[in-house]
């Protein structure tokens, strides 16, 4: 599997199958449309990041330290930082409302999960684990399945794809840009970049790399529009709002029946436990090269105090958001995935300042269809969290 | 002495006072130990002007141009010229393996021979807090915390920048810096500790490997303690053992006391016999007593010799110049019986006892004398060193000037030292 690949699986966490299930089964097929944007929107975004990192062979904060100096590096820096932070809180609320589905009780499975994850990092590798955890998320195959075997009335899905329709009202809206934020996340943008410098690959390599790229962006689309589509064709009509767990599996129950909460819990599991292994980390690589600090996972706190610190500090911050008292988890990964959609447009007007940009890219900066589209998602989230917050603070 | 980003965005003046533009970048060649500053780049409403920095003068609060900007002949960058903002600011500094190590956030500059030079690059915490203009504020809120913010500057000649390997490679990817080790070795000790510091554990451990012996144990000696033994955790055991012979005992002592036992255990045992006695018997004492920072080396006379047999004594044994400002006179048992100097045995006929010309009033503290007494003894009574002794008053080492000044001078002062060699 290639980077982009990867990147695309790495989508697929708790943030987006809780999102994609609220959407399909609040809105039914009505939000189709935005989805296909942000779809392509993440085509031509990713595909930028990856050439940046192939033509550059530096990350995406290098280059936005490298660009915009000091002061601009630190607001990319805390954007990413709240936005991340806040995945990895719904990772570990995912991993709280899967385990309680199995019977857990959220008290002992977050902190349980949080240490075994911090010291996965700190003392083993987690690349085996990380292998063990894309096979649960394999559980997921469950979707496009039921999707098809439930009849869905494809002549409306047609009509969500092509006919966009959007309610101003509040909740709405936070349907919305949690489905472009979860899409879109500003993660997935630092995280394929690095993955290409990391494999190494140059300009000559790329050319096969981008096919990668794409599929792994159709591969995330492809995934929300069957999860959508299976609850909108099970929950939509039943008028279940989704408020836990429990009710997100029903959307599996055509195919699994009894069997739908296990299938659930275990995708479910298997998605947020990856994703907080590798979100933490990743996000403390991009700052500390940003930054110049040291880095890397087999250094001591002595060695690389911020590197493990933040790490840890994103962790913590995660499972104790999950561990206060009377948080109900789905209502919570939902605004997490709005926090995401929020920040995006600040972490979109750096990548495309930077890869249009010829003295950072030369011959390979970004075309002007890449530059249109760009443009385009950056100011479909802003009107997006513009809305949201005209909303939710004058009323409208 | 100012740094780039302080006079970046400078106002420019014409001689009448008339505001033409910003200073938004200055460009040197880097050719020599520390590249002079040979161009300006200036932001007019014009467009982009460079002029030669000779066309300058640095006042107060802006730059003044020494002819109106019509009159001032544009200059040309040369194809090698680097301009310090664009080509060099907020760039990795790479080690020679091509890892990453730190990132420029700030140069110093600092006058020479009436010329602006390229002196240094600011790695550190105060450089990025510069940059955002809260080095003042960070700087009062340490202050208050009782504690310095770290200075990291590497000095320039320290650092290479590296051409591009592919020209086609756009000019921002251009620039890649170096520290190569051999230039290292040629620094004091004081300063390779210094810049070590400020390297990855990786690139640290490559330099103590490469250094000779003697530099490294000297280097060593001057790296934080804290981070000394990170580095001897991390060497190779041999070699971490042949470096803590040639340290100093009471300073090998130390370090081995912030080690692990286990390992402490096998790094003593791969030590010489003579050299391994001494460290252990430091070890035995607390680390902040007398008897945990000083050294067992020391002059000792027995008391029945002759001025003559100690002066050939002297001779023989050639100690260290720190051990001869005062020598010890002992007795059979060895009880510490009196002190004189190097003055009185030359001067004294040659077949006095040294009983006889020695001082008998010894000040002379106990092993488990806390360290901060030790250090205002010392202060108190301008002593160079000071004798410690066991219960029964057998001479054990010697507490010298140099292992309590950080006690007796203010905080921070030893990091100054990096300012002065990069000057």
């Amino acid at each position: 599997m290639g980077p982009g690949i990867i990147t695309g699986f790495a989508g697929n966490d708790a943030g987006g199958v809780t999102t994609y299930t609220a959407v399909g089964a609040h809105y039914g097929f009505a939000l189709l449309w935005l989805l296909l944007l942000s779809t392509a929107g993440l085509l031509v975004i990713q595909e930028m990041c990856a050439r940046m990192g192939a033509v550059t062979g530096k990350g995406l904060s290098d280059l936005i330290r490298e660009r915009f100096g000091v002061r601009w590096t630190i607001v990319a820096m805390i954007a990413l930082l709240i936005a991340n932070g806040s995945n990895v809180a719904a990772e570990f609320a995912g991993v709280a409302a899967s385990l309680e589905l199995l019977g857990v009780e959220r008290i002992v499975s977050v902190p349980a999960a949080a240490l075994v994850i911090w010291a996965l990092i700190v003392f083993f590798s987690y690349r085996v684990v990380e292998r063990a955890l894309f096979v649960l998320v394999l559980a997921f195959v469950a979707y496009p399945i039921s999707a098809v075997i439930v009849h869905p009335d494809w002549d409306s899905v047609m009509r969500g794809l092509a006919i966009p329709t959007l309610s101003t009202q509040q909740a709405a809206l936070i349907a919305a840009l949690a489905l472009v934020g979860t899409t879109i996340t500003p993660y997935m943008q630092f995280y394929i970049q690095a993955s290409i410098v990391d494999k190494g690959i140059d300009r000559e390599q790329y050319r096969f790399a981008r096919v990668d790229v794409y599929l792994g962006a159709i591969l995330t689309g492809l995934n929300g529009f069957f999860i959508i589509v299976a609850a909108g064709a099970v929950l939509f009509p039943a008028h279940v709002i989704v408020g836990s767990a429990s009710d997100a599996a029903q959307a599996l129950g055509p195919l699994a029946g009894e069997q739908a909460k296990l299938l659930f819990g275990v995708g479910l599991l298997g998605a947020s436990l990856l994703a907080a292994l590798v979100m933490p980390l990743s996000t403390s690589y991009a700052i500390c090269e940003a930054f110049g600090w040291e880095s890397g996972i087999s250094r001591n706190f002595r060695e690389a105090p911020v590197f493990m610190g933040l790490f840890t500090f994103l962790i913590a911050i995660g499972a104790l958001v999950v561990l206060s008292p009377n948080v109900p988890l789905i209502p919570l990964i939902l605004v997490s995935q709005n926090v995401n959609g929020l920040l995006l447009p600040i972490v979109l007007i750096f990548i495309l300042l930077l890869a249009g940009d010829r003295t950072v890219m030369g011959d390979q900066a970004n075309g002007r269809v890449s530059q249109v589209v760009g443009i385009g998602t950056a100011l479909m989230a802003s009107a997006l969290s513009i809305g949201l917050v005209a909303v939710t603070v004058f009323g409208l | 002495m100012p740094y780039l980003s302080e006079i970046q965005n400078r106002r420019v003046i014409e001689p009448n006072g008339n505001v033409v533009g910003r200073l938004t970048d200055v460009a040197v060649v880097p050719q020599g130990q520390f590249p002079a500053a040979q161009w300006a780049i200036l932001a007019t409403p014009g467009g982009e002007k460079v002029v030669r920095w000779a066309d300058l003068a640095q006042e107060i609060g802006h730059l003044r141009l020494r002819s109106r900007l019509e009159a001032t002949p544009p200059a040309q960058l040369p194809p090698d010229a680097l301009r310090l903002a664009r080509d060099l600011l907020d760039k990795q500094i790479v080690d020679t393996h091509g890892a990453k190590v730190v990132r420029v956030n700030d140069l110093q500059l600092s006058e020479v021979d009436g010329q602006l030079r390229l002196v240094g690059a600011d790695v550190g915490l105060r450089g990025l807090l510069r940059r955002v203009g809260a080095e003042g504020v960070a700087e009062r809120i340490a202050g208050v915390a009782g504690r310095r913010l770290p200075r990291g500057i590497i000095p320039w000649h320290l650092v290479e920048p590296l051409q591009a390997k592919e020209p086609e490679a756009p000019k921002t990817a251009a620039v890649r810096l170096t520290i190569p080790h051999q230039k290292l070795a040629l620094l004091h000790p004081a300063d390779i500790a210094d810049v070590v510091e400020e390297m990855t554990a990786d690139e640290r451990v490559a330099v103590f490997q490469q250094l000779d012996l003697e530099t490294a144990a000297d280097a060593l000696q001057e790296v934080e303690p804290e981070m000394q033994a990170a580095i001897v955790s991390d060497l190779p055991e041999e070699r971490a053992a042949d470096i803590l012979e040639e340290m100093d005992p009471d300073e090998a002592a130390d370090l081995l006391q912030d080690l692990p036992e286990d390992r402490r255990e096998e790094l003593v045992d791969l030590m010489e016999k003579e050299e391994a006695s001494d460290v252990e018997e430091l070890l035995t004492y607390p680390e902040d007593s007398a008897g945990g920072i000083m050294t067992t080396d020391f002059v000792a006379l027995p008391g029945e010799q002759t001025a003559a047999q100690s002066i050939d004594q002297l001779r023989e044994k050639k100690p260290d110049p720190e051990l001869t400002y005062y020598l010890y006179v002992v007795d059979a048992q060895g009880k510490l019986e009196g002190v004189l100097s190097l003055r009185d045995l030359v001067v004294a006929p040659p077949e006095t006892k040294v009983t006889a010309i020695m001082d008998p009033r010894v000040l002379k503290i106990p092993a488990e004398t806390p360290k901060e007494e030790v250090a205002s003894l010392i202060a108190k009574y301008d002593l160079l060193a000071l004798p410690v002794i066991d219960a029964r008053g057998r001479l054990l080492g010697t507490v010298t000037v140099d292992d309590v000044v950080e006690l007796i001078l203010p905080r921070g002062w030893k990091k100054r030292s990096l300012r002065s060699i990069a000057r």
